[in-house]
């Protein structure tokens, strides 16, 4: 009875972890099938390198995404130059600097932050950042790349801290006691001995941080202009548009099975490979990491052994 | 514990208002090189469409009022596959051509609020749609109105369309909604917000069908259709009529193919659709070209919205002589 009840839940707990292996196996076959086809159709050159975007031009629909592969890694990088520096040493103070008080603030509040809704964040670069951005640089208008950039900013702080808090607080205490007892201030001591022990797992944290900000949606398609053009990098007050925002405004008009709706399932395709280059970045870091706690470990090993 | 949280709380809010009220305060930093703005107050731009408003001049002297015009045009559209998109770029000939540098924004509520804030702005919404957050301009001298609308001297005019395909139309049920539209009743229902697209229309008598209804099609027709919907599910109690707003393009495809009784259009049909697609005109609208509030410009020509659609990035000085 007891074997019969033992293997029951064992099959239970199985599938439970099938079903989510099942879901992105099906999202896969979904995507690469409904997708790859009509980039073969346009070209798959001609898809990623075009740089017009028409798909209901009349006689001659074109399908040309490098705007948008272009426009989700501007405000992508500049979420990570604005957002990253402020999370690493928000990070930092909350592992090793933090008074207790202070503490029980900041963390609360910043697990509110990761709580708040993506369109809320929206509502707020539409309402706040636009207006202030419009107004101070004098720009044709305040939907920009910068807008979107700031507000992505924002939205990355949250995954950005917790993971390189967690990390920093990792790092084995004798690294810190080490660097003390040889004269080092609080100071140099984190910055100097725990930052670097701890510097794999920050960069997992950047790179989540990235995922996060290249996948984000409603936010950005509020307060990005959503213009299909070709930018520069340093086009910052201009309007851009990401592949999430292309895929949200434009699935509602696509005909089912026309070529409108595969090009844009397509370019979910290419997101999807930019998530999946990441996630493998986040895992061969977390590797690297680990390695180095393995290595850490023979080291202490061998170093106790003569005196056993 | 809880003192220090509801301490720091207030302090946030605090900043955030600050951080607001900066906004407003800097808006009044507009470089106003015209001196004459303070001898003669600026003409208060009537933002009520008037149909009996003189044809002004298409370009407009600009040194009366204290709008800078030799700032860029900020251009804002909607989206690829809109209706109203579709209705626009046909009427004005800018086609396939338009800008990318455009903003493109995805429903009427928005392309009001960035005009509505943005002084530089130009873009186009239905004319049921105009409130008072923006001003609509002329074209060709003629102001957007129902009356203009409907005597078709307003130059960007488009048509709701019903479609339908023939095995629809044979259902008794169809024909009677579709006479019900077309109706007395139905016409003066929508009165109110659109301009009636029937010149004669005859009264309607109820003959207690009953059945069910889809309507399906495009986002601007369904506010109308509800109505519609609602005063004929009101007149037969037996008929249950769902109206789904997918959309122009979907709804068309689904009226072609038997999915939806009845397709809703807010743009003439193509060649392609007319193959399997009768319809009939339910109402007129117009498309509006609307400004900011604090632009002083009354009217511009057809060519003149079309090059600041195509161009994308003309000054107000290119216009406006």
């Amino acid at each position: 009875m007891l074997k019969f009840r033992e293997t029951t839940m064992r099959i239970v707990f199985l599938i439970a972890a099938l079903a989510s292996v099942a879901a992105v196996v099906l999202i896969c076959v979904f995507l690469f099938a409904q997708g790859l086809p009509a980039m073969g159709e346009v070209g798959i050159l001609d898809f990623l390198l075009g740089e017009r975007w028409q798909p209901l031009h009349r006689e001659t629909p074109v399908f040309g995404v490098l705007p948008f592969i272009l426009g989700s890694i501007y405000v992508t990088v500049g979420a990570i130059i604005l957002g990253v520096p402020i999370g690493i040493f928000t990070a930092i103070f909350m592992a090793k600097m933090c008074p207790k008080s202070i503490y029980g603030f900041v963390k609360p509040a910043l697990n509110l932050l990761a709580g708040i809704p993506s369109v809320v964040y929206g509502f707020f670069g539409m309402m706040v950042v636009v207006p202030i951005l419009f107004d101070t640089f004098d720009m044709v208008d305040g939907r920009s790349m910068l807008a979107a950039s700031i507000i992505l900013g924002i939205m990355i702080l949250p995954t950005v801290i917790t993971i390189a808090e967690t990390n920093l607080r990792a790092v084995p205490q004798e690294l810190y006691e080490g660097a003390v007892a040889l004269g080092a201030s609080h100071e140099r001591a984190v910055f100097k001995v725990i930052f670097p022990a701890a510097r794999s797992g920050v960069m997992a944290a950047v790179v989540l941080g990235v995922g996060r900000a290249i996948g984000e949606t409603m936010a950005v398609t509020m307060v990005a202009g959503n213009q299909p053009a070709m930018r520069m990098p340093y086009e910052l007050f201009r309007g851009i548009r990401t592949m999430t925002a292309n895929i949200v405004m434009e699935m509602g008009y696509s005909q089912v099975g026309s070529l409108h709706q595969g090009a844009l399932i397509a370019t979910g395709v290419v997101l999807f490979v930019f998530v999946l280059i990441i996630n493998t970045l986040f895992s061969m870091l977390n590797k690297e990491k680990n390695i180095k706690d393995d290595m850490k470990k023979e080291a202490a090993e061998t170093a106790a052994e003569p005196t056993s | 514990m809880k003192k220090r949280v509801s301490i720091i709380l207030v302090c946030a809010f605090a900043i955030i208002m600050l951080a607001a009220c900066a906004d407003e305060g800097t808006t009044v930093a507009d470089p106003t090189p015209a001196p004459a703005a303070e001898a003669t107050p600026a003409p208060a731009a009537d933002p009520t469409p008037t149909p009996e408003a003189p044809p002004a001049e298409e370009t407009n002297p600009s040194d009366e009022s204290d709008f800078d015009f030799d700032r860029p045009i900020a251009v804002f559209t909607r989206e690829d596959g809109s209706g109203t998109r579709d209705a626009f770029v046909d009427a004005t000939g800018v086609g396939d051509d338009m800008s990318v540098e455009a903003g493109v924004l995805t429903s009427t509520g928005a392309i009001r609020t960035a005009v509505a804030e943005n002084e530089l702005a130009i873009s186009y919404v239905s004319v049921g749609s105009l409130n008072d957050e923006v001003r609509a301009i002329a074209i060709d001298g003629v102001y957007p109105s129902h009356d203009t609308v409907r005597d078709g001297s307003f130059p960007l005019s488009r048509r709701f369309l019903l479609a339908f395909t023939e095995e629809s139309f044979a259902d008794p049920l169809v024909q009677d909604f579709l006479d019900f539209v077309l109706s007395v009743e139905g016409q003066e229902l929508l009165a109110g917000s659109w301009t009636p697209a029937v010149a004669n229309p005859v009264a309607f008598t109820p003959s207690d069908l009953s059945g069910s209804l889809t309507i399906s099609g495009s986002t601007s027709v369904a506010p109308a259709m509800d109505l519609l919907a609602e005063a004929y599910m009101a007149l037969n109690e037996n008929v249950q009529i769902d109206v789904m707003s997918t959309g122009t393009g979907t709804g068309l495809e689904q009226a072609a193919t038997g999915v939806a009784d009845i397709g809703m259009a807010s743009r003439e049909l193509r060649e392609g659709e007319l193959e399997n697609l009768d319809y009939i005109a339910m109402l007129l609208d117009g498309v509006a070209v609307i400004v900011n509030v604090e632009n002083p410009l009354q009217g511009l020509t057809m060519d003149q919205v079309r090059e600041i659609f195509v161009t994308g990035t003309l000054r107000w000085s290119d216009v406006v002589s």
